[in-house]
């Protein structure tokens, strides 16, 4: 995206900063290309990456480098060929009354993202229209018990090769993550999502079946939390989301709040390891997931890198060793492989932990110095 | 307000060669107003045991012209920025063309995906929407109208490896005000060949041929000067006319035929060669035309460029 200034229209390329930098969700841009015959380098065509219901949607947007002072155009996939932003109530006139396209002023940078968002709720509401109309009994239940929930998203995915589904991305609990982390860096709020996929019009079965359930968060949460050590509570005979969903929050809650509480510990035990090493030459301070020491071990020096695990204390931390004498073939330092197999009770104080560590290190810096000499390590 | 449905659309290669080579030498995206005539086919299931269904669709519209401006031209254009058509722009673009009757209108933009884009669809919804400027059918058994409803669409492929092929997509609709939704119909394109003979059975002409007016005198005196330079702008279309039918005297052309003909081998040649000579001298005159043209473009935009780096640095 460096190139954006140079190779786009001034105006066009602001109103394009503008949207990615601000829009409340992660945009990308697929590719961009121009639409002039003799010089290609002038791009006014782009397809933008909207996140929707845990997925993607694809948009072209064509401005035109001739005239960079008129609104956009936009084209919408293949499978969305009856959405209509403006004719949403099958009405000849534009439902928008202060339709954002009318009045386009090409010098307000901030134009673009207004009607990118306007799209995207339109769409929205679009997608929830198409799969309230499928002809399901359990599925029109199952909307009518979430539909109030603020911020669900539906999708109905309809292809050739494969049986319709309905998708829903509920966003799951009331909580604020980003405040909860002290100076947080991230950009957008953190929001876990349950995906729940429906198979439509199997009206035959007596009891149907599970839905597909899935966590989805963002990869960004991972350093705090990940979600792919949470095991979903079973799904119940004849349960509707109404039943589940709640339960399902709750637990969740205990475990965002218990992640949190463990940033703490494992500063706790950064601190301990301070005592032992000296002050670290490099530390995670926002979620303590990792720290460098200097160590030494007669003449020798070393690093040791801690990989500190989400679930620590019950999980011990991965160390490697790094000297700072011994290069392989490509002038890189030696390093040793992850170790993390050393003697370690979860019962332990924290400063034991750290007093242990230490003690381990001892000993293996002598095996790790012998390897390093012989050439062993890579 | 429901159209009857089409059951096809039918255009002149002509027609659309035209179109097409306008949106490729055009430096951007071009759009503009269809005109032709609707007709009413009477259908030829004549079966005894079915009972013909009442809405099978038997109208046929025939795009016989179009009228074109750049995309960008907000002047010229008959919608604004979010699609809604400016009546009173539509009459005045459709007062040089009452001899024929709106039909819909097209837009023709490179390098998109061939699906109607939002605007697009907008426009069309609103130009239906426009009973004022609805033809009547012909043929039909009762007085009917058709409000302008048809859709082309011209596309050239976003991703086109090869500069030295030049594609050219195209589409028809037609709106449906009752779904608010775009129906995709056949395009028939009608060419010369035993075919399309029943179409050139019903041709009716509507071209802008100059009028020659060759009638004198009987006029009151105070037109005369009014008349004399008609009729001198008369006299100079004709010479023109005459200039291209040089060395084709229907004299000469009369002797190509009959006993006298086996004879006339030369003539024939001599007639051939002037032939290739005025087309050679065409194109010439064409090929240099267009390289100004292209040298004046380039410049343009240019300077267009320029204009909007600096607006933008402001």
């Amino acid at each position: 995206m460096g190139g954006v200034a140079d190779s786009v229209p001034p105006f066009i390329a602001a109103h394009l900063t503008h949207l990615l930098s601000h829009f409340p969700l992660t945009l990308k841009v697929q590719q961009m290309w121009s639409s002039d015959k003799y010089n290609s380098t002038l791009f006014d065509r782009f397809t933008l990456l909207i996140p929707y219901c845990l997925d993607f949607i694809k948009w072209d947007i064509i401005y035109n480098a001739d005239s960079p002072s008129t609104a956009p155009d936009f084209i919408f996939g293949p499978e969305d060929h009856d959405f209509h932003p403006f004719h949403m109530n099958s009405s000849i006139q534009p439902t928008q009354p202060n339709n954002s396209l009318k009045d386009w002023n090409y010098k307000d940078p901030s134009r673009l993202l207004q009607l990118v968002q306007y799209l995207r709720d339109q769409y929205v509401l679009y997608q929830r229209k198409r799969v309230e109309a499928v002809d399901d009994d359990r599925l029109k239940f199952e909307i009518s018990t979430i539909i109030s929930r603020e911020g669900i998203e539906m999708h109905l995915t309809s292809s050739v090769e494969k049986p319709e589904e309905v998708k829903f991305a509920v966003p799951l609990m009331d909580m604020n993550i980003n405040k909860m982390v002290a100076s947080c860096p991230w950009r957008y709020s953190q929001k876990i999502y349950l995906q729940v996929v429906y198979p439509v019009g199997r009206k035959y079965l007596a009891a149907p079946s599970a839905p597909r359930l899935k966590l989805v968060s963002s990869p960004e949460l991972k350093a705090l939390f990940s979600i792919d050590d949470i095991k979903l509570p079973p799904w119940l005979d004849g349960m509707c989301l109404a039943e589940y969903l709640p339960n399902l929050e709750e637990y969740l809650e205990k475990q965002v709040l218990e992640a949190v509480s463990l940033v703490d510990v494992r500063r706790h035990f950064i601190e301990a390891l301070a005592c032992q090493f000296g002050r670290p030459v490099e530390a995670d301070p926002v979620f303590c997931r990792k720290a460098t020491f200097l160590s030494a071990s007669g003449v020798f020096t070393f690093l040791v890198h801690l990989l500190i695990p989400t679930q620590f204390p019950k999980q011990q931390p991965a160390l490697m060793l790094q000297s700072s004498q011994h290069f392989n073939t490509q002038m890189a330092p030696m390093k040793s492989r992850l170790i993390s197999d050393y003697p370690w009770s979860p019962r332990w104080e924290i400063p034991l932990m750290a007093e242990r560590i230490c003690e381990f290190l001892a000993d293996e810096s002598l095996n790790f110095k012998r390897q390093c000499s012989e050439g062993q390590l890579q | 307000m429901d159209e009857s449905p089409l059951q096809n659309i039918a255009i002149s290669g002509p027609t659309l060669a035209s179109i097409i080579q306008r949106f490729s030498t055009s430096p951007s995206s071009i759009d503009g107003l269809l005109f032709g005539h609707v007709t009413h086919i009477t259908p030829l299931n004549l079966s005894d045991d079915s009972a013909e269904s009442p809405d099978s669709p038997t109208l046929l519209a025939t795009v016989t012209g179009f009228l074109s401006s750049p995309s960008s031209a907000s002047t010229t254009s008959f919608f604004d920025s979010s699609g809604t058509v400016n009546p009173s722009s539509i009459r005045r673009l459709l007062h040089h063309h009452h001899n024929s009757s709106l039909l819909g209108w097209f837009s023709a933009r490179r390098k998109t995906p061939l699906r109607p884009s939002m605007r697009e669809f907008s426009v069309t919804a609103s130009l239906s929407s426009l009973s004022q400027f609805s033809s009547s059918i012909k043929n039909a058994t009762k007085p009917s109208s058709f409000n302008p409803c048809v859709f082309l669409l011209f596309a050239s492929p976003s991703v086109d490896h090869n500069t030295h092929v030049h594609t050219h997509e195209y589409r028809a609709y037609q709106f449906r005000g009752a779904g608010n939704s775009f129906e995709a119909k056949s395009i028939n394109i009608i060419n010369i060949g035993p075919a399309f003979r029943g179409h050139y059975g019903s041709f009716s002409p509507n071209s802008m041929f100059p009028a020659l007016d060759c009638e004198v005198g009987g006029s009151p005196m105070k037109e005369d000067e009014e008349r004399l330079s008609r009729m001198k702008q008369v006299a100079k279309d004709k010479k023109e006319l005459d200039d291209y039918a040089e060395g084709f005297e229907i004299g000469k052309l009369s002797k190509l035929m009959g006993s006298e003909a086996t004879s006339y081998t030369a003539g024939l040649e001599d007639l051939y060669e002037k032939m290739l000579l005025k087309i050679q001298n065409l194109t010439r005159d064409v090929e240099n035309s267009s390289v100004k043209v292209l040298e004046l473009e380039s410049y343009n935009k240019k300077l267009k460029l320029k204009i909007s780096r600096s607006a933008a640095s402001e």
